[in-house]
């Protein structure tokens, strides 16, 4: 049997626990993880509530903005409903030192846009969901959620000092959800310089980020 | 875990993968590599934070008055409970775990060639052959050509060409024009994933000997 041959004896680590205690500094550093942590621990309605205010708008939009093929009205409406079910059964499992809530929702937003334009557009039995690629092993050093914070803030910084191509190109994949062949072709542009162009951006950025993280 | 791992999907396919704008195929060979890779589960991380920003920016579309007491309605019904997820296989990346409980075209390895065996997936497209090869402790495979794009992700043990060793976790990919003969390492088998847009072409006078390999089929 295949399963068998595979099957080796593994060593897992065992699970490490969640962020339980923050200290203050880190508690004011990110209401959103805080409250998707109280969600997780204690199926807080209010922090849900609050969650979905400032989410639901952001999520709509990320659905608003997508261009691929199977994209239909109602979309927006089903992935606000969609991504905040998941966010509400996942939350237990949320891990504050993998990511902060606004990135782990992204990262369902995104598999859940995926995979309902997917099932829109694809006839044939899909056995793997995007979600399925998403399963990494934790951390052996947790990243805690204040340098999360800063890397985010960092990020956010960088991304308004991009020249505008490079700010296109990146809306481009991440908002509109285009391949760098798809974006090639619209562009018009020779996908070897939709590919560098992409990398001079992320480079632009890390940039930035290296430069700070020295100081 | 190993983090140990050499050979790396470069920054476009992370950048897509991030996206989710890589091609399934892809997507499960660089969701298995970062299994094993911490350096690239990092850097994923920080390109999962680009996503994030980006999504933060962008325009706010209002919601529906009622969208969310209609999700606390659903969230009540519990109907929509978390699916169980699929019990892991010793050490194996979470998605060849799924193919290998769901997805498998036939129970039991088949026969490639004297040293090597192969198990298909079914994977719901047809541009790429997805499947697990095994090549027996130092088993040569026949030197061969690629005519398209081949991904390969070592799982288990590990194997050489004439360029390096590759090990648990490394990544590699072949294009047209790459010739290599891999050899399965004296120590143990090697289980590598792949994923394969084309027949690859042998280049050896004994390529005949690996015929089955000249067929792909993509499910």
């Amino acid at each position: 049997m295949i399963t068998s041959t595979l099957r080796k004896t593994s060593q897992t680590r065992p699970v490490e626990d969640r962020v339980a205690t923050l200290n203050n500094s880190e508690k004011r550093s990110d209401q959103w993880s805080q409250l998707l942590i109280s969600v997780g621990e204690t199926r807080d309605r209010k922090a849900f509530a609050q969650l979905f205010q400032h989410f639901g708008p952001l999520l709509k939009g990320f659905a608003h903005a997508s261009r691929n093929e199977g994209w239909f009205p109602g979309l927006g409406d089903d992935l606000v409903q969609e991504v905040m079910i998941k966010v509400w059964n996942k939350a237990a499992g949320y891990n504050a030192e993998k990511a902060s809530a606004t990135t782990w929702i992204y990262t369902v937003a995104r598999n859940c846009r995926i995979d309902m334009l997917r099932r829109k557009s694809n006839t044939q039995h899909l056995p793997l969901e995007n979600e399925d690629f998403w399963h990494e092993p934790d951390e052996e050093t947790p990243i805690s959620l204040l340098q999360q914070k800063r890397s985010e803030d960092r990020v956010q910084a960088s991304l308004a000092q991009l020249p505008k191509e490079q700010d296109q190109i990146l809306r481009k994949v991440y908002l509109e959800g285009k391949s760098h062949a798809e974006a090639s072709a619209e562009l018009g542009l020779p996908l070897g310089t939709v590919k560098s162009r992409v990398r001079l951006a992320l480079q632009k950025m890390q940039l930035i980020v290296s430069k700070e993280a020295q100081e | 875990m190993i983090t140990s791992t050499n050979h790396h999907p470069d920054e476009n396919m992370l950048i897509e993968f991030s996206a989710g704008t890589l091609d399934t195929a892809a997507s499960i060979c660089v969701s298995a590599h970062l299994h094993f890779c911490s350096s690239c589960r990092a850097k994923l991380l920080r390109l999962d934070q680009v996503g994030s920003q980006l999504m933060s920016q962008a325009e706010p579309v209002e919601v529906k008055d009622d969208a969310l007491a209609l999700v606390m309605e659903k969230i009540d019904s519990g109907d929509n409970a978390a699916p169980k997820e699929p019990s892991f296989h010793g050490d194996m990346p979470f998605s060849v775990n799924k193919l290998m409980g769901t997805s498998l075209i036939n129970k039991n390895w088949k026969r490639l060639s004297s040293s090597v065996d192969v198990a298909r997936f079914k994977t719901g497209q047809d541009d790429f052959e997805v499947a697990l090869h095994k090549i027996c402790a130092g088993g040569k495979t026949p030197k061969h050509d690629h005519e398209g794009l081949e991904y390969t992700v070592v799982l288990k043990g590990s194997f050489s060409d004439e360029n390096a060793v590759y090990r648990e976790g490394d990544f590699l990919l072949r294009q047209p024009g790459d010739v290599h003969q891999p050899m399965g390492a004296q120590n143990g088998e090697c289980i590598c994933l792949s994923a394969l847009s084309a027949p690859i072409k042998p280049t050896s006078p004994l390529g005949f000997l690996m015929k089955p390999w000249l067929r792909i089929n993509p499910m």
